[in-house]
């Protein structure tokens, strides 16, 4: 079973999301609404993969990749930041601090779904 | 590997399982933007905006754009994103936030409200370009003196700096604050316990402000949160403690070691307070799922009525002892119920903030329609009440409001001229008292005119020609459907309830409407609503051979009198009350019931001060908690009667709709006035057919 972490503020775009890996096989999925949270699933459980949002209150998604690229016993999982075009977030900032890929919202949930398939199962082997 | 999505086409369509979804977290992040433009419109004269406010700001829009691409909904998408353009100009400094913009950012969020829910309700969606091109236009500047359009990523979410922090805890500290410094470090077993980050974080919330959080990893390669909360709660600490959390003293100089030192990532989260803040753990419900679980409640209380009344029969038929015991489990029963009645009811309550927060966007567009000076204030936003209410009181209070603005409130040179401030007053208050809600709508303005008031209905043909004088028919002219003293803009621009719609939708709510006026001095508007519609508190009452439930808020004092006491003035029963006399009413001739006149009867006070009447009953049986249920029935829907309840002894009993009754009984006091033809013609032959019926 492998898991992974949908983080984002918005709950319809975590079901989203979630919806969109609904056909990859044996995932579970955790969920969290902030930074802080999702350092704490990293931190206590097994994730194989992050989904990660950048817009977030309390702790801004880059500051989420910097600090998993940072800590030891998580810095090898990897991170999809999906976020919405804005001005105010570069795809290459987040891929310099460490983002495995970055997605634009919409996204297409068959490339989504393909895309974390290869990351959780292909890649990581 | 693809690196980007490709379109929205297949995109869209997937997605339109989440629209009921959409639909609600649009409703969240509006309402969101609408407090934080609230909060930042004191802070234009400032030197700086406060910083987490713009970022609110902008991540409702961020998120309202996002959203609203992944369902497909591109004009809604288009507007968000220009309004997060512009903010995001604002936030980096760009442009400086003034007048013009904040009205821009105004009207933005109104045109996205509409632009949203034209597609929910299937309307054709109004036209954004307006609101596109004055968003450009204010960029315009912006564009011409900037080529770079993708700015450096790190200048939007650089972390407050630590100086700056430690000038917030520092002033806090000066203030007689203490300042603490909290870690916490998850583990598994804490987490499945419900101890998360989230927890502890909403637990800090509770003790003060939360000035800083993080993440930090300790010399063990342990993932630990540092928080730093400022409080004036001595007894923090200790409450923490309890919690199982590390509580230190924090001094600044201290915090800038410590951030230094563990410079590991950059500092999480802005300087938080309760206002701006997302309510942390909560569960979005379908209303009609609390709806259903009210019902279940109501027949639950329905049921126990029934049990009651078996029991009163068992009574002498059963051996005492074991009698006793039944009745003790029958009155824990009726004590959990109404826990749950309770529970059911706190869930549906949602403070009235919103409501408020609306209004003060109405004003705002009105005042700068007409060209008049209001300031709006509120008081009681706190106030808790049904979801349900809400939703059905807003338009009756834009309608008040607007009439405040638009008619209540004087020009600034009649203002001045009369002694007054040149800026007018609205207050909206809410409050609640025992059961009941009450929200005011209340301008310091010119008042209203009876005379004129009455001279305009007469030349309307609403009202006979012949000089009426009575406590309070003003507000029965004004709730004429069809009276309007300026009201044709309103209705053509498609705003506009009339008066008339406000009380009708009050009393449908089993509420009361009324209205005090002095001329020169201003208008008060008082809506009384009931906590809750589906289950009240009634006095059963009987008269002749039929009860009947008066709902318990309406009641203001029940007196036992005598005839003796009564003064005969004309046709009119009057009644010695606090030193005054009260007209008083039969409620056997009011339905038309046949009963002797008892020497000895019981006396409903109802209403307030001058306008107090009291309805004569002949027993009062009993406070009953009685299931509401509406007439639907058209034949049977008849003014003065809200709905019927059933008592558990299988027979119906008819509610009455007091403030209906309440007024047509006080007109008869002036039976002059034809406004309304009386309750008692209209509907006795109904009720007695009825009663025939059984």
């Amino acid at each position: 079973m492998k898991n992974v972490l949908v983080v984002d503020d918005s709950a319809t775009m975590r079901r989203m999301v979630m919806a969109s890996l609904r056909s990859i096989e044996a995932v579970a999925f955790q969920e969290a609404a902030n930074g802080l949270e999702a350092i704490e699933r990293l931190a206590i459980g097994s994730v194989n993969l992050v989904i990660l949002d950048l817009n977030m209150p309390d702790m801004h998604g880059m500051e989420v990749v910097a600090f998993v690229r940072k800590h030891a016993s998580f810095h090898h999982v990897p991170i999809i930041v999906l976020t919405t075009r804005s001005d105010d977030d570069s795809r290459s900032a987040a891929l310099a601090a460490g983002a495995t890929l970055y997605l634009n919202k919409p996204f297409n949930p068959a490339t989504l779904a393909a895309i974390a398939r290869r990351l959780l199962f292909v890649d990581a082997n | 590997m693809p690196t980007d999505s490709p379109s929205t086409d297949d995109g869209s369509s997937a997605f339109s399982e989440f629209l009921a979804d959409y639909y609600i977290e649009c409703d969240e992040h509006l309402a969101t933007a609408r407090r934080s433009i609230l909060a930042i419109e004191p802070q234009l004269q400032q030197s700086s905006i406060d910083r987490s406010l713009l970022d609110e700001l902008f991540r409702s829009f961020h998120s309202l754009k996002g959203l609203s691409a992944m369902v497909g909904f591109n004009e809604a998408e288009e507007l968000a994103h220009q309004l997060e353009n512009f903010l995001s100009a604002v936030r980096k400094g760009h442009v400086r936030l003034e007048v013009p913009g904040l009205e821009t950012l105004v009207s933005g969020i109104g045109t996205l409200e509409q632009v949203i829910a034209a597609r929910r309700d299937g309307e054709a969606v109004p036209d954004p370009s307006a609101l596109v091109s004055s968003v450009s236009l204010l960029l315009a500047d912006y564009a011409e003196n900037s080529n770079t359009t993708a700015p450096t990523a790190s200048a939007s979410h650089s972390p407050v700096s630590l100086g700056e922090k430690e000038k917030v805890i520092a002033e806090k500290l000066r203030a007689g604050a203490k300042a603490w410094q909290v870690t916490f470090e998850p583990s598994p077993e804490l987490v499945s316990r419900g101890i998360d980050v989230n927890f502890v974080r909403n637990k800090l919330l509770t003790l003060g402000e939360l000035v800083h959080s993080e993440p930090l990893i300790d010399v063990a390669g342990h993932i630990v949160f540092a928080f730093v909360l400022v409080s004036n709660d001595e007894r923090a600490p200790h409450k923490l403690q309890a919690e199982g959390l590390v509580c230190e003293a924090f001094l600044p100089r201290t915090a800038t070691e410590i951030l230094q030192a563990t410079a590991v990532a950059p500092a999480a989260g802005d300087s938080e307070s309760s206002t701006h803040l997302t309510p942390p753990n909560l569960v979005r419900v379908d209303l009609s799922r609390l709806d259903d679980l009210m019902r279940i409640v109501g027949e639950l209380v329905l049921s126990r009525a029934r049990l009651e009344d078996s029991f009163r029969r068992l009574n002498g038929v059963m051996p005492g002892g074991e009698m006793r015991m039944l009745q003790e489990t029958n009155s824990a029963i009726e004590r959990q119920l109404r826990d749950l009645r309770e529970g059911v009811m706190r869930v549906r309550m949602v403070s009235v903030r919103e409501v408020f927060a609306r209004m003060r966007f109405v004003v705002r567009d009105l005042v700068r329609e007409l060209g008049t000076q209001a300031t709006l204030r509120f008081s009681g936003e706190d106030t808790q009440i049904d979801k349900y209410v809400v939703e059905r009181i807003m338009d009756p209070l834009l309608h008040l409001v607007r009439n405040a603005v638009s008619h209540g409130l004087e020009p600034s040179d009649e203002r001045i001229a009369a002694g007054k401030s040149a800026v007018g007053h609205i207050d909206l208050r809410a409050r609640t008292t025992g059961e009941t809600v009450i929200i005011e709508v209340e301008d310091d303005g010119r008042g209203i005119d009876a005379e004129a008031v009455l001279a305009q209905a007469r030349a309307r043909g609403l009202v006979a020609p012949q000089p009426a004088k009575v406590s309070d028919p003003i507000l029965d002219v004004l709730c004429l459907p069809g009276f309007s003293t300026r009201e044709q803009a309103d209705r053509a621009s498609g705003r506009g309830v009339g008066m008339d719609v406000v009380r009708t939708v009050v009393e449908e709510m089993g509420g009361m409407f009324s209205m005090e006026t002095k001329q020169g001095q201003g208008t008060r508007f008082l809506i009384q609503l009931p906590l809750t519609l589906a289950i009240t508190d009634a006095l059963i009452v009987q008269v002749a051979d039929q009860r009947f439930a008066v709902p318990q808020v309406a009641v203001r004092e029940v007196l036992h009198s005598d005839s003796d006491r009564l003064t005969l003035m004309e046709k009119n029963e009057l009644l010695h009350y606090h030193g005054g006399v009260i007209p008083l009413f039969r409620l056997a001739e009011l339905f038309g019931v046949d009963g002797a006149k008892n020497d000895s009867f019981y006396t409903l006070v109802i209403g307030e001060g001058a306008q107090a009447v009291g309805l004569v009953v002949d027993r009062v049986l009993g406070l009953r908690e009685v299931v509401v249920r509406p007439l639907t029935d058209r034949l049977v829907k008849v003014p003065g009667v809200a709905g019927a309840t059933e008592l558990g002894d299988g027979k119906v009993v008819l509610i009455l709709d007091v403030s209906k009754l309440f007024r047509v009984t006080r007109q008869q006091v002036n039976s002059a006035n034809p406004i309304v033809t009386s309750l008692a013609g209209g509907t006795s032959s109904l009720i007695s057919q009825n009663v025939g019926a059984k």
